[in-house]
């Protein structure tokens, strides 16, 4: 009996432990991440808005929590909650967040919105952002922000993703004119030529994108340029890059990796000034948001920085070689309250211009605003006097550039794939453009992309 | 000793203790009842983990299996494929070339961590007490380094301007290689910090399995002149046969499956000459809009491993080579 009492203990202590564990697991789980709530909790009559939005640089990281924080205290009807999530981990944690039905209600997004709209990922803007605000945005940025007509983002900033960035002082003494970028690639060609042998030992002329992965986004705009379209037929049933075009391009990169004028292995990301910075190019392709950390990062390099078009193709006949990179603000379909996170993207975005200005002026004029009040609130501030690259994005190279790819990446990866391999040699021009044509073509079968072809 | 005479005394241990139990019960007079009284107790305790078990593996293993025969976006209702997915998969060259390469990286790394470890686990029993334990140590230090950590630091020496590889080979004439920007060079170059980081717990392990066997067997061998190689071939690696088994098993499993040298020293380039199998199914979880497709190549690398491992099992526990 004494045993049979003492098993009775062990097995109540042990189910009451079971039971314990499972309430702290149970309280653990009430703090999920992107979780979006009726109300704070509060006094119960705020609306809880959850908002996502990447780590950037700490100026930017600085904008958003300022705007969140501004916003909140402007009225008392929402409460945005604000999350920082770091770049590296988005795709993850937003990917978890969504296969559990609980991603943040607004969030930043850049890229083609043609697959998630598809998909019915985006609440479209029409309804939950007033029509006058969505009319306000420039018609440059208004292709990357609507499908079929209607607005699924509204976008922040647009950004060349390609730009021509140089050092005066190294191009001076090569007697190379530092005023101005070269216009074409035989410029560039010529350039790098009288460049080269007033290099040191680790020096090279030119710093371009130079993986498959970087090359497949980045040199859109160079394909454009080249080829005078993407990839895509314009219906997406067939891949359209065996021509002079594609060949072109392939034949430049390959030009500047045989000749030395590019390092056999990249020195630094594409995205971050290093290589730059530490003077191991003189001439550097990367974003125009290069240019703001060439200003916190390497103060010394601010004045003798030229940047300008990246060179064109000698078939280029005036088109851009440049992408407009944005990030844009989405509201999640599954939002619970899609009106509060309109009015709150409104507010950020559609309103007030000041509340976009310390953005632009805090990121060096490195990007530029897609409403025509917020540029000119920009332009009027004592700062941009002091940045005259400011009017080389915004006036120069932002206008014009193209909208970029809006097929899956699948695709844009077999192109960059098959640069770098014409690049290095890996495979022959025609045998890299043959390589990619088979995988687009599988992509396309295996997608079905005959049916998501954008309408004309 | 072969290992088929091993099974007989084990039979007869097993069968003693039940015999034993069996006379015991007898001999206490207790019912059957009584011998299997805790079993209440014994489920009720397993409950829990049989339940966490159910949640976080069997469910979701069910799961994907379901999902990887739908397309699911999360917003829009899944819409069954059925065997599209794993068609899809099973046809794409890239996947079926990351298999290869996979298997590739399986040959640079798991033969040379296993001959280092053993030269190391040899060296290690043929010194002193103290110089083994500083030997132990400093081999093991890496395995506890973060992967990512040792990442960082061979991506610094693998730099084509300023690395520290390229400025010792300068001092023989040799021109920067491009270790990491050449597909030729990228593969061989990811093994060399999973060799360094993987060494440590074979090379223990050896040790371990060394200091098992009998002692007799080497005196034996010595008096009848056999050398070290001798020794080696007809004893200690006869000996180590169950070890090796379990480190080229888990050493095949682990290598095929490395994730994060590839991730972050060349994201899966140059020419995704470095995207092993699990970095290309995470590129694609992280890149497509559906989810089909993803766990359809994880449920099918599932497949290869574990085919893979069970002809490992089959082969080498074979007669004919124990004969």
């Amino acid at each position: 009996m004494k045993s049979k009492t003492t098993r009775m203990r062990k097995a109540s202590a042990f189910a009451a432990s079971v039971v314990g564990m499972s309430m702290v697991l149970a309280a653990c789980g009430s703090s999920t991440p992107g979780e979006s709530a009726k109300t704070d909790g509060g006094d119960g009559s705020a609306t809880t808005i959850e908002f996502w939005h990447r780590t950037f640089t700490p100026v930017e990281n600085e904008w958003y929590a300022q705007v969140v924080k501004d916003f909140n205290a402007s009225q008392s009807a929402i409460k945005v909650v604000d999350t920082e999530v770091p770049a590296d981990t988005w795709d993850q944690k937003m990917k978890a967040a969504q296969a559990a039905g609980k991603a943040p209600d607004v969030y930043t997004y850049s890229g083609a919105l043609v697959e998630q709209v598809d998909a019915g990922q985006f609440h479209a803007l029409e309804g939950i952002v007033p029509q006058d605000k969505l009319d306000e945005i420039l018609p440059s940025a208004q292709s990357i922000s609507q499908v079929d007509g209607s607005y699924y983002a509204y976008p922040l900033l647009l950004e060349p993703q390609a730009v021509l960035f140089w050092n005066k002082d190294m191009l001076d003494a090569a007697g190379v004119d530092s005023t101005k970028a070269p216009a074409t690639w035989d410029d560039l060609y010529a350039a790098c030529a009288k460049i080269v042998p007033t290099l040191s030992e680790g020096q090279y002329c030119i710093s371009p994108a130079a993986d498959a992965v970087t090359l497949a986004w980045a040199s859109a705009g160079q394909q454009y340029n080249a080829a005078g379209h993407l990839a895509l037929t314009q219906d997406w049933t067939a891949p359209d890059i065996d021509n002079q075009g594609y060949r072109d391009i392939m034949g430049f990169y390959k030009e500047l990796y045989d000749q030395g004028y590019m390092p056999k292995q990249p020195l630094g990301s594409y995205l971050e000034a290093k290589d730059y910075g530490e003077k191991k190019v003189a001439f550097k392709v990367s974003g125009s948001w290069m240019m703001s950390e060439v200003g916190s990062d390497y103060s010394d390099l601010l004045d003798v920085t030229g940047l300008g078009p990246v060179p064109t193709s000698p078939n280029g006949d005036g088109r851009t070689t440049t992408t407009a990179g944005n990030f844009m603000w989405v509201v999640d379909a599954k939002s619970d309250n899609p009106d509060a996170a309109g009015e709150f993207l409104s507010w950020v975005l559609a309103g007030d211009p000041e509340v976009l200005v310390p953005f632009f002026v805090d990121t060096q004029f490195t990007k530029s605003p897609v409403r025509q009040s917020v540029q000119d609130a920009v332009a009027k501030t004592e700062a941009a006097a002091a940045a005259p690259w400011s009017s080389v994005i915004v006036n120069d190279i932002a206008p014009d550039a193209h909208p970029g790819a809006t097929y899956p990446w699948d695709i844009s990866l077999a192109v960059g794939t098959a640069i770098e391999s014409a690049m290095k040699s890996a495979q022959s021009i025609d045998d890299a453009i043959g390589t990619a044509s088979g995988s687009i073509d599988t992509i396309i079968q295996r997608e079905s992309l005959p049916e998501k072809a954008p309408k004309p | 000793m072969t290992t088929r005479e091993r099974p007989a005394p084990q039979a007869a241990r097993v069968e003693s203790r039940k015999t034993t139990r069996a006379e015991t019960g007898k001999k206490n007079g207790r019912s059957k009842n009584f011998e299997y009284r805790d079993n209440k107790i014994a489920y009720l305790m397993l409950t829990p983990v049989v339940g966490l078990l159910g949640v976080f593996v069997i469910w979701p293993a069910v799961y994907a299996v379901i999902l990887s025969f739908q397309d699911w976006s999360f917003y829009k209702p899944a819409v069954n494929v059925g065997w599209r997915n794993y068609i899809n998969v099973a046809t794409d060259p890239l996947f079926l070339e990351t298999i290869t390469r996979g298997f590739k990286f399986v040959l640079m790394t798991v033969p040379t961590i296993l001959v280092l470890a053993f030269f190391f686990a040899s060296l290690v029993m043929s010194v002193g007490r103290k110089a083994s334990t500083t030997l132990k140590v400093s081999i093991y230090i890496p395995t506890i380094i973060s992967g990512v950590i040792a990442s960082i630091l061979f991506v610094l020496i693998y730099d084509y301007s300023g690395g520290l590889l390229n400025w010792v080979l300068a001092h023989f004439g040799v021109e920067n290689i491009p270790w990491l920007g050449d597909p030729a060079w990228a593969l061989p170059a990811i093994a060399v910090p999973a060799v360094w980081l993987g060494l440590g717990l074979p090379a223990l392990i050896m040790v371990a399995a060394m200091l098992d066997i009998p002692t007799e067997y080497y005196e034996a061998a010595s008096m009848e002149g056999a050398n070290w190689w001798e020794k080696t071939r007809y004893i200690t690696l006869p000996q180590m046969k169950n070890v090796s088994l379990y480190l080229i098993v888990t050493g095949f499993v682990g290598a095929i499956q490395q994730f994060e040298l590839p991730l972050v020293m060349t994201q899966g380039g140059p020419l995704s000459s470095t995207t092993l199998p699990n970095l290309f199914i995470f590129n694609h979880f992280r890149n497509d809009i559906n989810v089909g497709y993803s766990i359809a190549a994880a449920l099918l690398l599932f497949v290869v491993l574990g085919t893979v491992s069970a002809l490992i099992f089959r082969f080498i526990n074979s007669e004919r080579l124990v004969d």
